[in-house]
């Protein structure tokens, strides 16, 4: 066989670029932890938690005055609360997504991602839950979302999908907190045992829960582990899916179509990719991860993204199609309004960000390209906003011309939005403070002189072929 | 590379296994075909062209399932499917033969789609705001065009892999995936459409934008099906007993599990938001298939193309089991006929199911003639990619 370049053999080159040793790669990651905090870190968390405080003002006043702060008005009863939820949600599913499902693939590439793409899920959901919590009005009511006997004998509406939010969120939540702090045990267990300072000793020994990596350990470790990640795939997919049924199981046109749940998962998967590499691309820079989260790792998720992406604009293209097909005068208007009306802008916001930027990645040049991919993922991001916003807004036209309206956010909306971004940058910046960002015993576990059989022991230098 | 494992399997089946097979198959097209013909020579034409739709549908389905899973493979650069890809490419191949099995369905268009009558178009606004589309001619040019993209994907994709056969020039496999992508796009929005054509349109009203996926669901839970039952045909011994390995059939298990799992959720989604929003115009579909002993065949597939195989195939033990894992395809397969007669047949006999032996020896018939081509491309090329570098790397994965 003709020699071929690295890129070009069958097999992908190996997922730990750099030719570590195990002590290496616990060195790299535990580092970050265990050094003072730097300057530019200082720097961030200063910065997130004061957005922080931005939001925590917003919604105090919020509580005081009530949601007629908000933009809201007669058609569009619905505002960012529930755009901003949406986000959230759709961002919280690539967690779960690249630990669980890709778990179950065998992709062995996840586990230089996994963790903080975990740790971005629950932050995410975090803020999601934030603002269903926030937007019932009435705070003090807000358990009357919960189905709690009471003596009133009132109970939620069982029959509508935004209650089984609150339970497939929740459900969510617990499950992959859970996930994640399994996956994080024994990686606690190697700060304890490294750490220098008492109360760093404590508190990772308490949260490792004595794991002492007995073969014992490890054999319920991974059988814990699969169950859980079996138990998560499931429950990504259903998130997502009763987030399409609130707006789809109405009569409104633009909401109500069949293709809502597949669609609704695949952008949020779509979303999800697009924060971790929004989150990693400068992480990785900041923290000398790259070995970690190498070349081949962007380029894995540039393509999740292009398919993904692809997957969003059929939905599109089936929306309008049948739009027209349906022959129906109310599905065809609520279609030429969002393409054409007052808010085509967010309509074309949407389509570019979503559809056509994402395109870039069918070429290999642009897959690899840094600072491209960080660009692209934020466009993702913009887009992704944007058509929780565009479809909220189908409400902005409806079923009584006299009724018509135009939404228009106040400063108190844009608060709430920007500060969410607080909220979010705050719990993961602290999370790369204090939390090993990469799980070390996994990304070992990928090495070749992991493979019980590997033949490198004695040449260890030339890297050795990782498959086999 | 700790354990190493080689090809040791003959690159060809036996004549003698082939032929056998081939022979049972022609028989079996050959007697259900002649049968067919005879129904419709005794003037029953009506239900002649609904129980051919409906066969022609099932086996046209499953071809382009496969021709998805031949691409599918090159995309992701998987390895573990290098050993299964043979066997996608072989039942893809039938799609020419499908386009010649469509015939029929064009003699039949009259019969079977209420918006090629002019008259009834005159009188109907919705049919004649929908005539852009559903109009003969454009039917007929989109179905050319369907048959067009996929008889040149599987023709480049399979031509390739069998010329890999005898150079083993990794160049190919690279030439495949190449275009790989490109062919993915392609047979996602031709199944969407000609699921909307050939099925959706028998109801012309009638209108959801989730039926392209769930033509390609169904599509991919009976190839899923076929493959299962071919791989533990291929993996007998004297055949590619060490190259089908009990890791590779549990894999092709998985895929009908998981698919299976796919299918119902796009139909219950499909299902539920129709039934919960209960507009008119979209209910009236499923109303026509809940009453009038319909709703009994609703159920069947409730129970059959989801609750049992969901738990018969979802543990490990089954899916390694060669007697359970070939009940399980052979019923899903049957399941996949039954969803798709579910669909198409109520726009037939509106009151009620009214089942004819011509459904049954359409599907023979259609089914003994798919499988006796497949079996011919077995006894023409090596029945797994051999000489595949990825091949010995799927062998390893044992599954444990």
């Amino acid at each position: 066989m003709a020699t071929v370049s690295r890129d070009d053999t069958i097999f992908p080159p190996p997922l730990v670029a750099g030719d570590p040793t195990f002590g290496s790669i616990t060195d790299t990651i535990c580092r970050i932890v265990e050094k003072p905090p730097t300057i530019p870190w200082l720097v961030a968390f200063g910065a997130a938690s004061t957005v922080l405080t931005m939001l925590l003002c917003a919604i105090a006043y919020l509580f005081w005055e009530g949601t007629g702060i908000w933009g809201l008005n007669n058609p569009v009863g619905w505002g960012w609360a529930i755009v901003n939820f949406v986000f959230w949600v759709g961002i919280g599913h690539a967690g779960t997504l690249i630990s669980a499902v890709l778990f179950l693939f065998r992709q062995k590439w996840r586990t230089a991602i996994n963790r903080f793409a975990e740790a971005m899920t629950i932050f995410a959901v975090i803020c999601a839950l934030v603002f269903p919590g926030i937007h019932v009005g009435r705070i003090w009511a807000a358990y009357w979302m919960l189905p709690l006997p009471n003596q009133m004998g009132m109970w939620p509406n069982f029959r509508s999908p935004l209650l089984w939010d609150v339970f497939a969120v929740s459900t969510y939540f617990t499950v992959s907190l859970l996930f994640w702090y399994v996956g994080l045990i024994p990686d606690l267990a190697t700060l304890r045992d490294r750490a220098k300072g008492k109360l760093a000793f404590w508190a990772y020994g308490f949260f490792s829960l004595g794991w002492r990596g007995a073969n014992r350990h490890w054999q319920n470790y991974e059988r814990a582990y699969l169950i859980l990640a079996g138990l998560a795939t499931p429950l990504v997919l259903s998130v997502h899916t009763i987030v399409s049924f609130d707006f789809a199981v109405s009569v409104i046109p633009g909401w109500h179509t069949t293709i809502f749940p597949p669609y609704f998962v695949a952008g949020a998967i779509f979303s999800g990719f697009a924060m971790v590499l929004t989150l990693a691309v400068p992480s990785r820079k900041l923290f000398g991860l790259q070995d970690f989260i190498t070349v081949r790792h962007i380029e894995n998720m540039n393509k999740i993204i292009l398919v993904t992406g692809t997957m969003v604009g059929y939905a599109y293209a089936m929306e309008f199609f049948i739009a027209w097909y349906s022959a129906s005068p109310y599905e065809a208007f609520a279609f030429v309004n969002r393409a054409f009306g007052p808010y085509a802008w967010a309509y074309w916001i949407m389509v570019s960000c979503n559809v056509i930027t994402p395109q870039l990645f069918w070429f290999k040049k642009i897959r690899t390209n840094i600072v491209l991919t960080f660009i692209l993922s934020i466009f993702v991001n913009i887009g992704m906003w944007f058509e929780r916003f565009v479809i909220t807004m189908s409400l902005h036209r409806d079923f009584l011309p006299s009724s018509w309206d135009y939404f228009s956010p106040t400063l108190f909306d844009w608060a709430m939005l920007i500060g969410s971004f607080g909220l979010f940058f705050t719990l993961f910046i602290l999370f790369l403070k204090f939390l090993p960002a990469v799980a070390i015993a996994e990304v070992k576990g990928v090495l070749p002189q992991a493979n019980p059989h590997w033949e490198g022991y004695h040449k260890h230098a030339e890297g050795g072929a990782h498959h086999g | 590379m700790g354990h190493h494992k080689e090809f040791i399997d003959k690159p060809m089946l036996d004549a003698a296994v082939t032929g056998r097979a081939f022979k049972l198959a022609a028989v079996i097209g050959g007697v259900g075909l002649a049968a067919t013909a005879a129904g419709l020579a005794m003037g029953e034409k009506e239900q002649f062209f609904f129980s051919w739709l409906v066969a022609f549908m099932v086996f046209t389905t499953i071809s382009v399932g496969a021709l998805f899973y031949t691409i599918i493979h090159h995309v992701a650069r998987a390895t573990y499917s290098a050993g299964l890809r043979r066997t996608a490419e072989n039942v893809a191949a039938n799609l020419p033969i499908m386009a010649v099995l469509f015939i029929p369905v064009i003699l039949g268009m009259h019969t079977l789609y209420h918006w090629t009558h002019a008259e009834a178009v005159a009188e109907d606004p919705i049919l004649q705001w929908k005539s852009g589309y559903l109009n003969d001619t454009f039917f007929l040019i989109r179905a050319a065009a369907y048959f067009a993209v996929w008889t040149a994907l599987i023709w480049f994709f399979r031509r390739t892999s069998v010329a890999q056969d005898a150079s083993g020039d990794v160049a190919l496999t690279f030439k495949m995936r190449k275009y790989a992508p490109i062919g993915v796009l392609a047979v996602a929005l031709s199944i969407t459409f000609a699921g909307f054509d050939w099925a959706m349109s028998l109801d012309p009203h009638w209108f959801s934008t989730m039926f392209g996926v769930w033509t390609f669901a169904g599509s991919l839970v009976g190839f899923y099906a076929v493959q299962a039952l071919m791989v533990l045909w291929l993996s007998k011994p004297g055949r590619y007993e060490n190259t089908l390995t009990v890791g590779v059939r549990h894999d092709a298990g998985k895929l009908l599990f998981a698919f299976t799992i796919f299918w119902a959720y796009i139909s219950f989604s499909q299902y539920y938001l129709i039934w919960y929003a209960n507009i008119p115009e979209e209910t009236a579909f499923f109303q026509h298939r809940l009453q009038g002993g319909w709703e009994n065949v609703g159920r069947l597939v409730i129970i059959g193309h989801f609750l049992l195989p969901f738990w018969v195939l979802m543990s490990r033990h089954m899916k390694r089991n060669r007697t359970v894992l070939a009940l399980g395809a052979g019923w899903m397969i049957v399941m996949h006929f039954v969803d798709l007669y579910y669909v198409i047949m109520p726009n037939f006999h509106t009151h009620g199911p009214h089942y004819h032996w011509m459904d049954l020896t359409a599907l023979l018939g259609i089914g003994g003639l798919w499988l006796a081509f497949i079996i011919r491309r077995y006894q023409k090329a090596a029945g797994v990619a051999y000489r595949d570098p990825q091949l010995i790397a799927s062998m390893e994965y044992d599954n444990a």
